[in-house]
């Protein structure tokens, strides 16, 4: 039972692989010597984070327990210095220069916030009808997810929030409570959409808070609650001028900006499009080196894969992710124990999130978030914060039965 | 929390049916990927691959304009030209047939000379670099002569691949004429890509790299803009993609400086070829700068050059010993010599060490200083004199016992409220702070070289030598200051800032920098010199006369160590006593100050005052 599942290691391995050879190939044309190269990086990226997976795995099984709250910590303060002074890249500021190296805090407060929150869940139990049982994990989620939404970075914000969500559900929420629980932010959306969608919205809070029997209370405060955000919302909207509402709108959407992002999507379906079944073959892919030069080995890759490997290598990649995720998943099946679960769910979240939303981008299903593809794209502290996620579910897998 | 075993089953249950909510909403996402994908890839994928094939959509970014800069009445200085750049687009020649020809027809094409306009290694090396950088363009040839152009539009059938670039260069209308005053643009270097606040940039944009072209950059850049377009199968492009999104570029914003033009070209010319100096002219009132010249001249034209020119023109301005890139005006650093004078006279004054009726030890040609003798610059001696009477002849012995009297720290104070010693922060880069020194900091300055600060040093400094250095602007500033009397003023180019329409954006406010004040006693007796100076017969600038208008000055001839011949100074200032125009003119090695560098102040002087007898 505690042996290594081979089947979630090969297909790891596998996805990896695949990724170098990604990223070799859109890098390929850069006239940078080898060991200046982003694929040369890429590979010490891995190497790096494989090595840091390897001792994440051997760690004593109440070592998790005992650093969450300081890791929380300090992910906090490093968001909050780079919300002060943080490196500006592309308009965005994300970065924090720690010895050297460039890392993105808000990558590795996903893995601080996922133990704190699986810490806190795991010892105590949340109910929406006693809503002070919901007072530390909302502010162990809010926080994070403010100083993130505020660097602007809404698509690591929303992982926060799927996280948040996927934990709560696994601590003991009904689905119809996680659906009262994102009903106001749901009602801020839809009224910005349609007042069709969103009466039908507060409507069916209404119908499915009675069909529970929720206590009166609950019900006219989420009520009020829904009816109130969504009338502010429209208020507020009214009064922006020209300007901000765009800004907003390209916040929610970047298609929107001119810029050029609603052309990289059209060009990223011809690119995957124009691999047909079976692709143009390794190295050969035009469309993709042509297009978006700046982003095709980060947020992009999935496309140079599309176009290079056609349907087969789009299917086998997807089947590999969700071997990956599903043998994860199971890893909850071997132990009661709610830390385990809780930490490998939310895991298993990240890593689930970010591929759909990135693949859902590519294909033109989704708005341009800027989330990268898990062991296929490039980047640093994005590969980091993947392996040591790895780490921490072959370390649950590994010691769950020690931890108490 | 988790007592009987009934309730751990039951937990047991829900986390298995929980993961396998998880598992299946994994499993609904990814089908949804894989319709799609589907959908992209097998149903659409004739219309997607012939998408791609035909894909001639490019993204491109349109330049925005340089601003420009003008004169104070709306002269033109700095504009832009189109340049010409023809390039190889790689990419687009598909086979191996195509590139051996375009190579060979490239090879082909000769000037009407009949020499070869590019040479086949170059060539080689061009199109080696574009197998590696597919999607770059390759430049072949750097800011193309219209000749050269019309000759590839001839062949343009011909020559797939090859692309002309309309790009926007620096035009200097006027030549080496204020070149230091401008600076220069030219490609942004790597490292300075690297800098955060240069994020906007890319790399072959152009950026400013000396003097107003960097002091406002940000002000001149505007804002790119971008298009789609669609290209022919010659890599031509067609205009403009429909539907696509398309940005103007916004044009960078124009300086209008305090520059006089009209000034500014007598300033030019006033300094006799062959000569190193610099001439400053500007308003007491507020610091705005009429003139700025530094000789020998620079030609900023070079930075706009084709590369392999630009080379060379730069490895002779850069290694020329004349040192053509400084900007002596603000970055030379000279002996003040006698126009400090000025400072010693009015430390004198102020601190009531002297009174108009003071006068000291005869002079006969020097001055006898414990074991030392001191020359006067005259020596026949120039008898007895008061402080008007030793400015105007510019008597060293009188100067001597006066420094005697009023000590360095008092001079110094006085130095410092007419802005020695510090930069004036003028809105150029490469102002030097000069030298106005006390004696702890002058031990400290040359203890390596073991000089100690003794009571003789203050001869020096009392008639501008020794320990003493000052820019042709501070000279301008403080004999502007001390006639003015109502305060030193930031010394500056900026007029104003006006956006592509035309509109005033921000004027720049007179700054005041120091009071740069002396009693009105004090002030009217150094004015008292300053004018006998010109007006007098027996003064030492005389040269500087201008028909009506009074004009009150300094000269100076400062010895150094770099020839023979003193460095010639002048400061003026006109009207007197009500001062609208500071002018310092320093020429190296070229002599005295009354004979060498008043005539051309008076040029300056006479051009503003007299304009319409030009």
């Amino acid at each position: 039972m505690k042996r290594l599942d081979w089947l979630f290691m090969i297909s790891l391995f596998a996805l990896i692989g695949i990724g170098l050879a990604l990223v070799y190939s859109a890098t390929s044309n850069s006239d940078l010597i080898w060991y200046k190269t982003d694929w040369f990086k890429q590979v010490i990226h891995f190497t790096a984070g494989s090595l840091i997976a390897g001792i994440i795995v051997f760690m004593p099984a109440t070592f998790w327990r005992n650093i969450a709250w300081i890791t929380y910590v300090v992910a906090i303060i490093a968001l909050v210095i780079v919300a002060g002074s943080g490196h500006i890249s592309k308009g965005a500021g994300r970065w924090l220069d720690v010895g050297g190296f460039r890392l993105q805090p808000s990558e590795f407060s996903k893995i601080a916030y996922l133990l704190a929150n699986s810490l806190w869940l795991s010892k105590n139990r949340i109910s929406i009808e006693q809503p002070k049982t919901l007072i530390v994990p909302g502010l162990l989620f809010i926080v994070p997810f403010l100083l993130v939404l505020k660097q602007p970075n809404l698509s690591t914000a929303l992982v926060f929030t799927a996280m948040a969500i996927v934990q709560f559900y696994w601590a003991g929420f009904r689905m119809v409570d996680l659906f009262l629980l994102i009903s106001p932010v749901a009602s801020i959306i839809f009224s910005a959409i349609s007042p069709l969608y969103w009466n039908l919205l507060i409507i069916s809070v209404f119908f499915v808070s009675i069909k529970f029997k929720f206590p009166l209370w609950i019900i006219i405060f989420v009520m009020a609650l829904d009816i109130g955000s969504g009338y502010a919302s429209q208020m507020a909207w009214n009064s922006m001028k020209d300007h901000q509402r765009s800004r907003i709108l390209t916040f929610l959407d970047p298609m929107r900006d001119p810029k050029g992002e609603g052309y990289q999507v059209i060009q990223s379906q011809v690119a995957i499009g124009s691999g047909g079944m079976f692709g143009k073959g390794f190295g050969e892919g035009s469309q993709v080196n042509l297009s978006f030069l700046p982003e095709e080995h980060t947020d992009f890759i999935f496309s140079v894969l599309g176009e290079q490997f056609g349907f087969v290598g789009t299917f086998v990649v997807l089947v590999l992710f969700f071997i990956l995720l599903w043998r994860g998943i199971m890893i909850c099946r071997l132990y009661e124990n709610r830390f385990v679960n809780l930490v490998v769910a939310g895991a298993c979240t990240i890593l689930f999130f970010h591929t759909f939303v990135n693949v859902a981008m590519t294909v033109g299903l989704m708005p341009v978030t800027g989330l990268p593809l898990p062991f296929l794209s490039y980047g640093g502290s994005f590969v980091l914060t993947c392996m040591i996620l790895i780490g921490l579910m072959l370390n649950m897998r590994l010691k769950g039965k020690d931890i108490i | 929390m988790f007592s009987t075993s009934q309730e751990t089953e039951n937990q047991r249950h829900e986390m298995n049916l929980k993961s396998l909510v998880f598992v299946c909403v994994c499993a609904m996402a990814f089908t949804l990927l894989i319709i799609r994908l589907l959908q992209l890839q097998y149903f659409e994928y004739e219309n997607n691959l012939k998408r791609a094939e035909e894909n001639r959509i490019r993204p491109v970014t349109i330049k925005a304009s340089r601003g420009y800069i003008l004169d104070r009445n709306g002269v033109v200085l700095v504009r832009n030209r189109p340049s010409y750049q023809v390039s190889l687009r790689y990419n687009n020649l598909k086979t191996k047939e195509m590139r051996d020809s375009v190579f060979n027809r490239l090879l082909k094409i000769t000037y009407s000379n009949g020499k070869r306009l590019l040479d086949s290694s170059s060539l080689a090396f061009s199109f080696e670099r574009g197998k590696w950088q597919k999607f770059r363009l390759q430049r072949l040839i750097e800011d193309a002569s219209p000749e050269i152009v019309a000759l590839f539009e001839e062949h343009s059938e011909e020559l797939p691949g090859i692309e002309i670039l309309v790009e926007s260069r620096r035009d200097y209308p006027f030549g080496s004429h204020g070149a230091h005053i401008f600076g220069y643009t030219s490609e942004i270097s790597e490292t300075e890509l690297e800098l955060p606040e240069n994020e906007h940039y890319v790399m072959g944009d152009r950026i400013g790299k000396k003097g107003l072209e960097l002091s406002y950059e940000k002000e001149f850049r505007g804002e790119n803009g971008s298009k789609f377009v669609e290209v022919n199968a010659m890599g031509r492009e067609m205009g403009a993609v429909e539907g696509m999104p398309f940005i103007e570029p916004v044009s960078g914003n124009a300086l209008v400086t305090t520059i006089d033009w009209k000034l500014q070209q007598v300033a030019e010319t006033a300094i006799p070829d062959g000569l190193k100096g610099a001439i400053v002219a500007l308003n007491p009132r507020n610091g705005e700068i009429y003139a700025m010249v530094s000789r020998p001249p620079l030609d900023p034209n070079i930075f706009s050059l084709e590369k392999r020119e630009l080379h060379k023109a730069w490895a002779s301005v850069a290694l020329d010993t004349a040192k053509p890139l400084t900007n002596r005006a603000i970055s030379g650093v000279y002996p003040p010599a006698s126009v400090f004078k000025l400072i010693t006279a009015a430390a004198g004054l102020e601190y009531n060490v002297i009174t108009e009726h003071s006068k000291y030890k005869t002079c006969l040609g020097g001055y006898k200083f414990g074991n030392r003798y001191a020359k006067c610059w005259n020596a026949r001696g120039h008898g007895v004199l008061n402080v008007v009477g030793a400015l105007r002849e510019s008597c060293d012995v009188f100067f001597y016992q006066l420094g005697l009297d009023v000590g360095n720290k008092r001079i110094s104070e006085i130095g410092r409220r007419f802005g020695l010693g510090s930069a004036l922060g003028v809105d150029i880069p490469g102002e030097r702070s000069g030298l106005l020194i006390d004696s702890a900091t002058y031990e400290k300055w040359f203890e390596r070289r073991g000089w100690k600060w003794s009571s003789g040093e203050i001869l020096n400094i009392a008639i501008g030598q020794g320990a003493l250095l000052i820019t042709p602007l501070q000279q301008a500033a403080m004999a502007g200051s001390i006639a003015w009397g109502k305060g030193l003023y930031k010394p500056h180019f900026l007029k104003e800032i006006r956006n592509p329409e035309g509109e005033v954006l921000r004027k720049f406010a007179p700054e005041k920098i120091s009071e740069g004040k002396i009693s009105d006693k004090a002030r009217d007796l150094v004015l008292k010199g300053m004018d006998e100076v010109v007006n007098s017969p027996h003064g030492t600038g005389r040269r500087a006369i201008v028909h009506g208008v009074k004009v009150g000055g300094k000269t100076g001839s400062a010895e150094n160590p770099h020839g023979d011949k003193t460095h010639a100074w002048f400061a003026a200032v006109a009207p007197l006593e009500a001062p609208e125009i500071a002018i310092s003119v320093v020429l190296e090695n070229a002599g005295g100050g009354g004979a060498m560098a008043a005539p051309i102040a008076q040029k300056i002087l006479d051009a503003y005052f007299n304009p319409e007898v030009k």
